[in-house]
């Protein structure tokens, strides 16, 4: 047995391992969800309950309207997701194409404005945000997600641009493409993982965000997943374990759902890009 | 292309007009609406604030009351934002530690003449001291813990110990206790001080222990015998004695409850809460009981920092929302409400009433009784309080209990730290 035999079978076994290092806590989420009060407080550890507990479900579901607040969610991160690859896409091209002052104060916009930390912005934005009548409404919460991950975004995506070879712009132009033309059949097509990956990461940031949410918003209809779900953690160190696993499974339902129409996609476009570049 | 273009382009629009459709102010027909933040996080006491509210606004159809249901975690920075923002409800659940910061600045409407005398003989003066600043009453006081010990009786009675009855029960008598109930694998105290600062601050009163002197931003620190009698002692149960489980000083609280349910620790000290849970989770078979409140040299006394309501000062009706707490605050309602939350009243007629609905729940005698000796106590009113538990405190506390750094040690950390934040 050589050691180039053996090299394929480790690399399967430390990417199993590595598979289980990052499944683990959902493993053992789901399993924490389907545990009663008193297994949960056992020093007995087991992955597989010991009795199968719905009931942490129905609890979850019956109580601090955690299905309305899901739907909640997903607008408000669909949302701020579309509307920051609307915003970002043409900006993120033209920062990456344009040379000079434009692009050097535009990057160091977007590193300046990564600096300030939210409890600092929340008061003022409150305040700006209740003169123009959106506190307490998912349409402000929308745009504050889509302004506070935009920077990042476009940061993100100025660099797939980047990597995508401006020859390939002029190849297109000299067989005829006009400029929008160029860009959708060649760039967009090779933007396509950029694209995603930026979608995954607005998705993600609005989808889990919670402090601009438990600020902005007053009223129990409008509340977003992550504020329901802190309610499972009460006063006095109370924590509804097994609720709030139960809400926590449930909740990363759409995420994993998004991701994996996404992620398709993400590989796709990469394929793409190579066979064309 | 026109066409795909502009149905991208008209994605996020159409979002943003389902996101509006969320929400929206309701319109009840001239009656004063008062909006109640609440911070009901048990089901049980969820329901009983709901009843609570709803047979209010049978009652008072003019003035009716909206229930806004938060969580506790964020609700500082929340409730700061709400203020400063001018958006702050009508009522504001939350507990006396929080609130006299928000008193201090004048968010918070003086409730002393609106409080009714019946009211005020009810509350102990301990506790309705926890809740008034600057000599006003900023709050009506509703729920309470108290720390006391959890004791398995199968393995006190295995290690020939008695168990407690009295009225109170000394320090020194926990630590036998603690010694005669530790062997082999099996610890005679469990107590979970991942967080110490809140449960030594807490009972430091039992030991003459104060910590401030003055209040607000004039407030000094005092590291005496008193404020280091407890760490001291926990220090020497659990590496003189060993008698203390040592994981159990780097978990929180409720994580200690799976050793005592697996009987690996004899005793434990919680939030008298915990008597529900335990109730719900400790296997069948287990004895349990709630032994006598702890009494130190000054006596049995501990900090208490009651939840609270109290009145933004900006509402448009100060009294109406009075008159709400006292209805919420009055006997059968507090004693319902604590008895779904596992707490205990802060008036002693609730007090009385739960006595008797849980005459029959073990644990719950001692549990109320422990309130006589709430006090209020000068941290709660300490403008750097917070800061200097959580950045000075609570690391300098974990390191003592560590063996990290000895008493001596520990009382210059703790000293240079406060001096460092308040100059």
């Amino acid at each position: 047995m050589t050691v180039r035999s053996l090299v394929r079978p480790a690399q399967y076994a430390a990417l199993v391992c590595y598979i289980l290092f990052l499944g683990f806590p959902l493993l053992w989420l789901l399993s924490a969800s389907l545990k009663t009060s008193a297994e949960l407080n056992s020093l007995t550890v087991s992955l597989l309950p010991r009795e199968w507990h719905f009931d942490n479900y129905v609890q979850a579901l019956a109580r601090q309207g955690l299905v309305r607040s899901a739907w909640n969610s997903l607008l408000v991160a669909l949302s701020s997701t579309a509307l920051v690859i609307l915003i970002s896409l043409p900006a993120a091209y033209v920062l990456a194409r344009l040379k000079g002052l434009v692009r050097a104060s535009g990057i160091g916009w977007i590193l300046i404005s990564q600096v300030f930390p939210v409890i600092l912005i929340i008061l003022p934005l409150f305040l700006v945000l209740r003169t123009i009548g959106l506190t307490d409404s998912l349409v402000g919460l929308v745009l504050v997600h889509t302004t506070y991950t935009l920077p990042f975004a476009l940061w993100m995506l100025q660099g797939y641009v980047t990597g995508i070879p401006v020859d390939l712009e002029e190849a297109g132009a000299m067989d005829g493409g006009g400029r929008l033309e160029v860009l959708r059949r060649i760039v967009l097509p090779l933007l396509l993982p950029g694209l995603v990956a930026t979608a995954m990461f607005a998705f993600v940031s609005s989808w889990n965000e919670f402090f601009f949410a438990l600020v902005l918003l007053q009223s129990p209809e409008n509340y977003t997943l992550p504020i329901t779900l802190k309610m499972f953690i009460g006063g006095e160190g109370k924590v509804a374990l097994g609720p709030l696993a139960a809400g926590s499974v449930l909740a990363a339902i759409p995420s994993i759902v998004f991701f994996s129409l996404l992620q398709k996609k993400l590989t796709g476009g990469l394929m793409a890009g190579a066979v064309k570049g | 292309m026109n066409t795909r273009v502009a149905s991208i382009a008209a994605i996020p629009a159409t979002m943003l007009l389902l996101t509006a459709c969320g929400g929206g102010d309701g319109d009840d027909g001239g009656a004063v609406t008062l909006e109640f933040q609440s911070l009901s996080d048990q089901p049980a006491a969820i329901e009983a604030t709901e009843q609570i509210v709803e047979s209010w606004n049978q009652d008072h159809p003019d003035v009716q009351v909206e229930i806004v249901p938060a969580g506790w975690d964020g609700v500082y920075d929340k409730l700061i934002t709400q203020f400063n923002g001018g958006a702050a409800p009508d009522i504001i659940h939350y507990e006396a530690a929080g609130i006299v910061p928000f008193a201090v600045d004048g968010y918070l409407a003086d409730l002393s003449d609106l409080m009714s005398d019946a009211m005020r003989v009810d509350i102990p003066s301990g506790i309705l001291d926890s809740v008034t600043v600057d000599g006003q009453v900023v709050a009506y006081p509703t729920e309470l813990q108290s720390y006391v010990v959890f004791a398995n009786r199968g393995l006190l009675e295995d290690a020939g110990v008695r168990v407690p009855e009295g009225e109170t029960m000394t320090w020194e008598e926990l630590r036998e206790i603690s010694q005669a109930t530790t062997s082999g694998d099996q610890y005679g105290l469990g107590w979970g001080l991942s967080s110490p600062t809140a449960a030594f601050m807490s009972m430091a009163p039992a030991f003459g222990g104060t910590f401030f002197d003055g209040a607000g931003s004039d407030a000094g620190l005092i590291m005496e015998e008193g404020e280091m009698a407890l760490p001291e002692l926990v220090g020497e149960m659990a590496h003189d004695d060993e008698s203390v489980q040592p994981v159990s000083l780097t978990q929180a609280g409720s994580d200690v409850l799976a050793s005592f349910y697996a009987e690996d620790i004899a005793m434990t000290v919680q939030g008298s809460f915990q008597a529900a849970n335990i109730e719900a989770d400790a296997p069948e078979g287990l004895d349990w009981v709630v032994l006598p409140p702890l009494e130190g040299p000054a006596g049995p006394w501990q900090a208490a920092n009651p939840q609270t309501l109290s009145v933004n000062v900006d509402s448009e009706h100060i009294e109406e929302s009075a008159e709400f707490l006292e209805y919420f605050a009055s006997t059968d309602n507090l004693a319902e409400l604590n008895e779904a939350d596992a707490l205990i009243p802060a008036t002693e007629s609730a007090r009385e009433i739960m006595g008797t609905s849980l005459a029959e729940e073990p644990g719950w005698e001692a549990i109320l009784e422990s309130a006589d000796h709430l006090e209020s106590s000068p941290f709660l009113f300490v403008d750097a309080y917070p800061q200097w538990k959580d950045t000075v405190a609570t690391p300098a506390y974990q390191r003592f209990l560590a063996e990290e750094i000895d008493a001596d040690e520990l009382r210059e950390e703790l000293q240079t730290g406060w001096d460092e934040i308040t100059q």
